[in-house]
């Protein structure tokens, strides 16, 4: 964080200050390692950030890109088995099925199966398990890619967002350690005169409040993406770098592989009663059978409870029923337990659409830190006598290019039959980026944000002509609703007029 | 149901910001009380979510919520400044003036990148290994040190200006750690 701000306060005498005093060597030792630390990666953490803020609401996407549904609450172990039976009949050989039941969040039952060349499928049934269309949801898939694993390989990816994350982590701490004024400037923010200090307001300011939530996220988002390397570590001073090994501690009880042919296959609508029977206080929300049709077939359900801060507890079933055991989710130690709560708590899947939303705001306002974090070190720069033009318009252009991107691929991937929107995003970014060559800042922020809120604007209309007429979802309504209000939202901050002091500068 | 207590319970931290806004916003001799008051309240949202929530999802739901409406709050009260007056300045901390010597700033990337993260693997690899209790636990501990413990070895060789002594320390801590993990090298 900055330590800058604006003249102390004028109202009354000034209190004496809670937060101890700290050196002022120390403070501007740190501000040199945050400013370091932040301009190495400020490009990947406000990619990671804004990706991650965009992916808190992957499950509506889905739903929003196939809103013909059918939506349901809630479906019957019968029609369970029907579907799983349904798919399993289209895909003859495949090893594995990911039957997912309907849940508030995703009122949908679906089939997900791979076949024996390895493509993968899903399908979408209704209320008595009959398969009624093929799930495609390819934009909710980039997006959640995107954040995941930035399109490369799942282990590089996984770890440069790892990495990202841990480098996120450090500038808090070092961000933390150089705010002397924390207490004293908690609630100020000045708008308009120096555009240094009314960024470091602005940086401050979200940094300081939304505390909590950044330290959650950067810390399960680092872990996440560095457990292949954590866990391939381990396998190595300890299995002799066998990492099946090592996952396998955290896969609950194993069931020999057995390929002979089965009498019969595997009874879903038994195994849902069962769990039905054994968790009353809990729901099913998906299940996996692994080897169907063979001796060794097995399936392992997810079990959701109110009131847990869990993915939920996995039991592990033969296939005639019986329960063979618990991962230990919910059951089992700290660690399992600790394990369990990283993906709600880092995606805000725990408290409900309010929380969801909360997610967003502070993902898009930690995006906005480091936004305004590079914007200090531009100005600083400029106030020294030693301006960064060039650098000042490739920013301004990265960091407007990216509400453009989302919305063009949104926009390819709604109109074309074969879409691949992380072609379309790329190329959206190449070319917001590419005027940074000719365009003055303040120009080039107003034109992308005017591009932006024009292209998501006709994400929502072109949505809305397109599934008007079937649209049984209404989350589908809802989101090209919140499209609409956030392109008016967006188109509304160019009208506002830039203040004399940023035009002459050309900087914003 | 989730949705509707986090909902019921957002006016209370929204209440507690706001006690701790009128304290920073009138420092008269009643500030102290309403500091008092305004964390008062926020403890209270948080033991209010235990039951409704859940021991764990309650108070992450009411901290989420409770950052939401502190920046509201700070939203609300922004104060615009004239771009044409004059602007006071104040002494505002600046970054250290390093000297920008190559070696230095490739040994500085070295340290808070590989060796930092080797350092802090090695501490999560020499709990998960050499640590009591249950082996998934010890796991799950000791990989989630490595995010939080390289995160901070990243911050500390990127402020110390002694240089030598970050590399001394991350270099002395990763012989230790990993010499200890590799050496008893059995869960």
């Amino acid at each position: 964080m900055d330590g800058s701000s604006a003249a102390a306060r004028t109202k009354g005498k000034a209190a004496k200050p809670i937060w101890p005093k700290i050196p002022a060597a120390f403070v501007r030792a740190m501000l040199a390692g945050h400013s370091a630390l932040g301009l190495a990666f400020a490009a990947l953490i406000y990619l990671v950030c804004f990706s991650g803020s965009i992916a808190v609401f992957t499950y509506e996407y889905q739903r929003w890109e196939q809103p013909a549904g059918p939506v349901l609450r809630e479906v019957s172990p019968r029609a369970a088995d029907a579907a799983f039976r349904e798919a399993l009949a289209k895909t003859p050989g495949a090893h594995e099925l990911f039957l997912r039941l309907p849940e508030p969040a995703a009122p949908r039952l679906s089939v997900r199966a791979e076949d024996t060349k390895g493509h993968e499928r899903t399908w979408i049934a209704d209320a008595s398990g009959k398969i009624v269309a093929e799930q495609n949801t390819p934009w909710s898939t980039f997006q959640a890619e995107l954040h995941t694993a930035l399109h490369l390989p799942r282990a590089w990816g996984g770890f440069i967002v790892g990495l990202t994350g841990v480098a996120l982590l450090s500038s808090l701490v070092s961000g933390v350690l150089s705010h002397p004024r924390v207490f004293k400037d908690a609630f100020a923010l000045r708008w308009g005169g120096s555009k240094r200090l009314q960024e470091a307001d602005l940086h401050n300011r979200i940094s300081v409040w939304g505390l909590p939530f950044h330290l959650v996220v950067s810390l399960t988002g680092a872990f996440l993406g560095l457990t292949v390397i954590i866990v391939g570590v381990l396998a190595l001073a300890t299995f002799r770098g066998d990492t099946s090994k090592a996952y396998a501690l955290f896969r609950g009880p194993t069931v020999q592989d057995d390929p002979r042919p089965a009498q019969k296959v595997i009874d879903v609508a038994a195994i849902l009663a069962r769990l039905r029977v054994v968790y009353p206080d809990g729901r099913a929300t998906y299940l996996v059978v692994e080897h169907p049709g063979e001796v060794g077939q097995h399936a392992s359900g997810n079990i959701v409870r109110e009131g847990r801060l869990s993915r939920g507890e996995t039991v592990v079933l033969d296939a005639d029923g019986k329960i063979l055991g618990e991962v230990g989710y919910e059951s089992g130690s700290v660690g399992m337990r600790l394990l369990s709560a990283m993906t709600p708590l880092h995606f805000g899947w725990f408290g409900g659409w309010p929380v969801k939303v909360a997610y967003l705001l502070l993902g898009l306002g930690l995006t906005t830190v480091t936004s305004s974090g590079v914007a200090i070190w531009l100005a600083r720069r400029r106030d020294k006598g030693r301006p960064a033009p060039r650098w000042e318009r490739v920013w301004i252009a990265l960091v407007w290019s990216q509400p453009a991107a989302y919305a063009f691929s949104a926009l390819v991937s709604l109109c074309s039959p074969t879409p691949k929107p992380v072609a379309a995003w790329g190329l959206a970014t190449f070319a917001a980026c590419a005027l940074a060559i000719a365009a003055a800042p303040a120009a080039l922020s107003i034109a992308l944000r005017r591009i932006s809120a024009g292209l998501i604007a006709m994400v929502a209309v072109t949505h809305v002509a397109l599934h008007a007429r079937q649209m049984a979802d209404p989350v589908g309504w809802i989101v090209d609703a919140a499209l609409l209000a956030t392109a008016l939202g967006l188109g509304a901050t160019t009208t506002v007029r830039t203040p004399k002091v940023f035009r002459a500068r050309k900087f914003d | 149901m989730n949705a509707l207590w986090s909902l019921t319970l957002a006016p209370l931290p929204l209440g507690g910001t706001y006690l701790l806004k009128r304290a920073w916003a009138t420092p008269d001799q009643n500030r102290a009380w309403f500091i008092l008051a305004g964390w008062s309240v926020m403890i209270l949202a948080i033991a209010a979510s235990v039951p409704l929530l859940g021991v764990a999802r309650g108070p992450f739901s009411v901290l989420t919520l409770g950052s939401v409406a502190a920046l509201a709050l700070v939203a609300v009260g922004v104060e615009r400044r004239d771009a044409r007056k004059k602007v006071v300045r104040e002494l505002a901390p600046e970054p250290s003036d390093r000297k920008h010597i190559v070696w230095r700033g490739w040994l500085r990337g070295f340290l808070a990148g590989p060796l930092a993260g080797v350092a802090a693997l090695g501490c999560g690899l020499a709990v998960a290994i050499c640590a009591p209790g249950q082996i998934q636990s010890r796991m799950v501990v000791g990989g989630f040190m490595i995010p939080f413990l390289w995160a901070g070895g990243m911050a500390w060789t990127l402020s110390d200006d002694k240089i030598l002594r970050a590399c001394a320390v991350m270099t002395g801590v990763a012989t230790v750690t990993l010499g200890a993990a590799f050496l008893k090298g059995a869960l």
